[in-house]
């Protein structure tokens, strides 16, 4: 691990995400304070501190997700592809199919299993009906769901058990062939068995795809993330390497959140 | 008597433990059995209303019924000299009017509830969603006469003279607009059941479309979907028993809807095509006719039996949209 870490800060590609000089408000309410911080390519990006702290709010500035509230807005820089995607002019939805999100809870559409999976797809691209059936079953042989829904596509996705459709949201939003993929808490409303399925995924999922995950779960920010960022307040406290930080932190505050003494 | 005792009993030797003399429990039982006798005569006394109902409107229709026989359904006559009496058009019109009316607000309400729940500020969205319900409080007799004096004159003097200049000679579409331009007929009277209906309708999606999970939402956002998409996929979907609903909702309202059709629908026992023509539904028939009908009469007897007509359309709607869901449902896999 110590060796990865390293070899990561030689490794001279760009971010997937560079957030720079970031306020965001909710109203008057200033939320986040002046965050600046990379989100690095083909690598799990961790984001913990206490409730409230600011960093699922950080998640959805970096979709845009805010947008839908009036009343909350950002300011700085959210450099991706090469543009600030919180200025003017930027396609939102297209946006959002390159930077999925995955919630808390598992959120299946009231539809099949098959269209929960196509219907982000068909948003984006035209496929023919053999296209769409060879991705669908790309999708969820991905996230370890295809043996077990292979036979019931066209039965309805609110059926599965939870850890079931967590596994389904994640297919689907990696349907749309995205850059980055957000996690808020995926696995907090999960057994601990479904929740270990996950974080195998995730493994798996970052050979492709940049990653970002909000846990309350040290251990899972541990074992999954390979940068780990804490928050406060609205603050970056700090960031570093998952190793660093959870060996020798340079705050005492995040020294003192890591090992349980408040949050 | 004695399984309730046998039930309630470990409790209540818990708190009469505590708070002392056995002679609390009874009371607090007795006012459970009082309470249980209360709700239990309130649950079936509302089947019973509804009985007693249903039997008022069969029995006084009997006489009816018994002289015409099914005829009486299949009949446009309404001829008091001669006593001969049929429901065909006050049927047909009550079932037009309501279709015209629900055509007409349903997309409206559609619009408005997705627009004051999904897209207007939350100031503009409270103001106008309490307009919306101020709507729906004005008394029917109010847009019977605003349908008097000012639907029927625009009807009369705009509406129907340029409907029928550019569709008159189409075919199909010509037999829809003939007839004088009285203002007054069925599609008028569709238009204020719209206007009446519409609030009810808005309401209700008001209220489901606000219920919908946030994350849900967010979910097809978050796929990139833009707000039609979401509302199409997701929202719909997910309420459509209960947008299913409101619209039955509105249709019973429609069809039961008295004085502001009465009002401007023209009142004469005609079935035809045009939606120019007057014509007439179940319930202002009875209204205007009920005050002239002597007890015992045949007349009378066609009313109850109208009456009893209505009250079956009104139940076929609502299985008719129990079905619908229930085929979709299954369709969806739930």
């Amino acid at each position: 691990m110590i060796g990865q870490a390293s070899q990561e800060t030689k490794v001279a590609e760009k971010p997937a995400i560079a957030v720079r000089n970031l306020d965001f408000y909710y109203g008057d309410n200033k939320a986040l304070r002046n965050i600046t911080m990379d989100f690095q390519r083909r690598k799990v990006t961790g984001m913990i501190g206490p409730s409230g702290c600011g960093k699922s709010t950080l998640l959805r500035v970096l979709n845009r997700m805010y947008d839908l509230y009036p009343g909350q807005r950002a300011t700085g820089e959210v450099l991706f592809a090469g543009r600030n995607v919180i200025g003017s002019g930027v396609d939102i939805n297209r946006l959002r199919a390159r930077v999925g999100m995955v919630f808390q809870k598992p959120t299946p559409f009231p539809m099949s299993i098959y269209d929960n999976i196509a219907f982000g797809v068909k948003l984006h691209e035209k496929l023919s009906r053999s296209e769409m059936d060879a991705r669908v079953e790309d999708v969820l042989r991905r996230v370890a769901l295809w043996g077990e829904v292979k036979d019931r596509l066209k039965a309805s996705a609110t059926a599965l058990s939870g850890g079931q459709q967590q596994r389904l949201c994640i297919a689907r939003t990696i349907a749309t062939r995205p850059e980055v993929v957000l996690l808020d808490e995926p696995t907090s409303a999960l057994d601990p068995v479904s929740t270990a399925r996950i974080e195998e995924l995730l493994d798996e999922l970052k050979k492709e795809f940049t990653i970002a995950i909000v846990t309350h779960n040290m251990q899972q920010a541990a074992r999954c993330a390979d940068q780990v960022a804490f928050f406060y307040l609205g603050e970056l406290v700090e960031m570093d390497s998952t190793d660093r930080m959870f060996t020798a932190p340079k705050e005492t505050r995040t020294q003192d959140y890591i090992t349980g003494r408040f949050g | 008597m004695e399984t309730t005792s046998q039930t309630v009993s470990p409790a209540a030797r818990v708190i009469g433990d505590e708070h002392g003399p056995e002679a609390g429990d009874g009371r607090r039982f007795d006012t459970d059995v009082v309470f249980r006798w209360l709700v239990t005569a309130a649950g079936i006394g509302v089947l019973l209303l509804l009985g007693a109902i249903i039997l008022v409107m069969v029995v006084g229709g009997m006489k009816a019924m018994t002289a015409f026989g099914p005829a009486f359904l299949f009949t446009s006559v309404w001829n008091p000299v001669t006593q001969h009496f049929g429901a065909l058009a006050p049927v047909f019109g009550t079932i037009v009017t309501s279709l015209i009316g629900l055509i007409l607000a349903v997309p409206l309400a559609f619009g408005a509830s997705f627009w004051l729940t999904q897209m207007a500020p939350a100031r503009v969205s409270a103001g106008v969603g309490m307009a919306v319900q101020l709507l729906a409080a004005v008394p029917s007799i109010i847009f019977g006469m605003w349908g008097f004096f000012v639907i029927v004159p625009l009807m009369a003097h705009y509406v129907q003279p340029t409907a029928r200049h550019w569709f008159g000679h189409v075919p199909g579409l010509g037999a829809l607009v003939q007839g004088a331009p009285f203002g007054t007929g069925l599609l008028t009277g569709g238009l204020i059941l719209a206007v009446m209906v519409m609030p009810f309708i808005t309401a209700v999606m008001c209220d489901v479309f606000a219920s919908i999970p946030p994350v849900l939402k967010e979910s097809g956002f978050g796929l990139g979907a833009t707000r039609w998409e979401v509302m199409r996929n997701v929202i719909l979907p997910w309420s459509r028993s209960a947008v299913v609903g409101s619209v039955v909702l509105g249709m019973g309202r429609a069809m039961g809807e008295t004085m502001a059709v009465t009002f401007v629908i023209g009142n004469s026992n005609r079935i035809g095509w045009s939606l120019f023509a007057p014509g007439n539904t179940i319930a202002s028939l009875i209204a205007l006719e009920f005050p002239e009908s002597p007890a015992g009469s045949l007349k009378l007897s066609s009313l109850m039996a109208l009456g009893a007509i209505l009250m079956v359309l009104s139940f076929l709607a609502l299985a008719a949209s129990r079905i619908l869901l229930g085929m979709s449902k299954k369709g969806d896999g739930r």
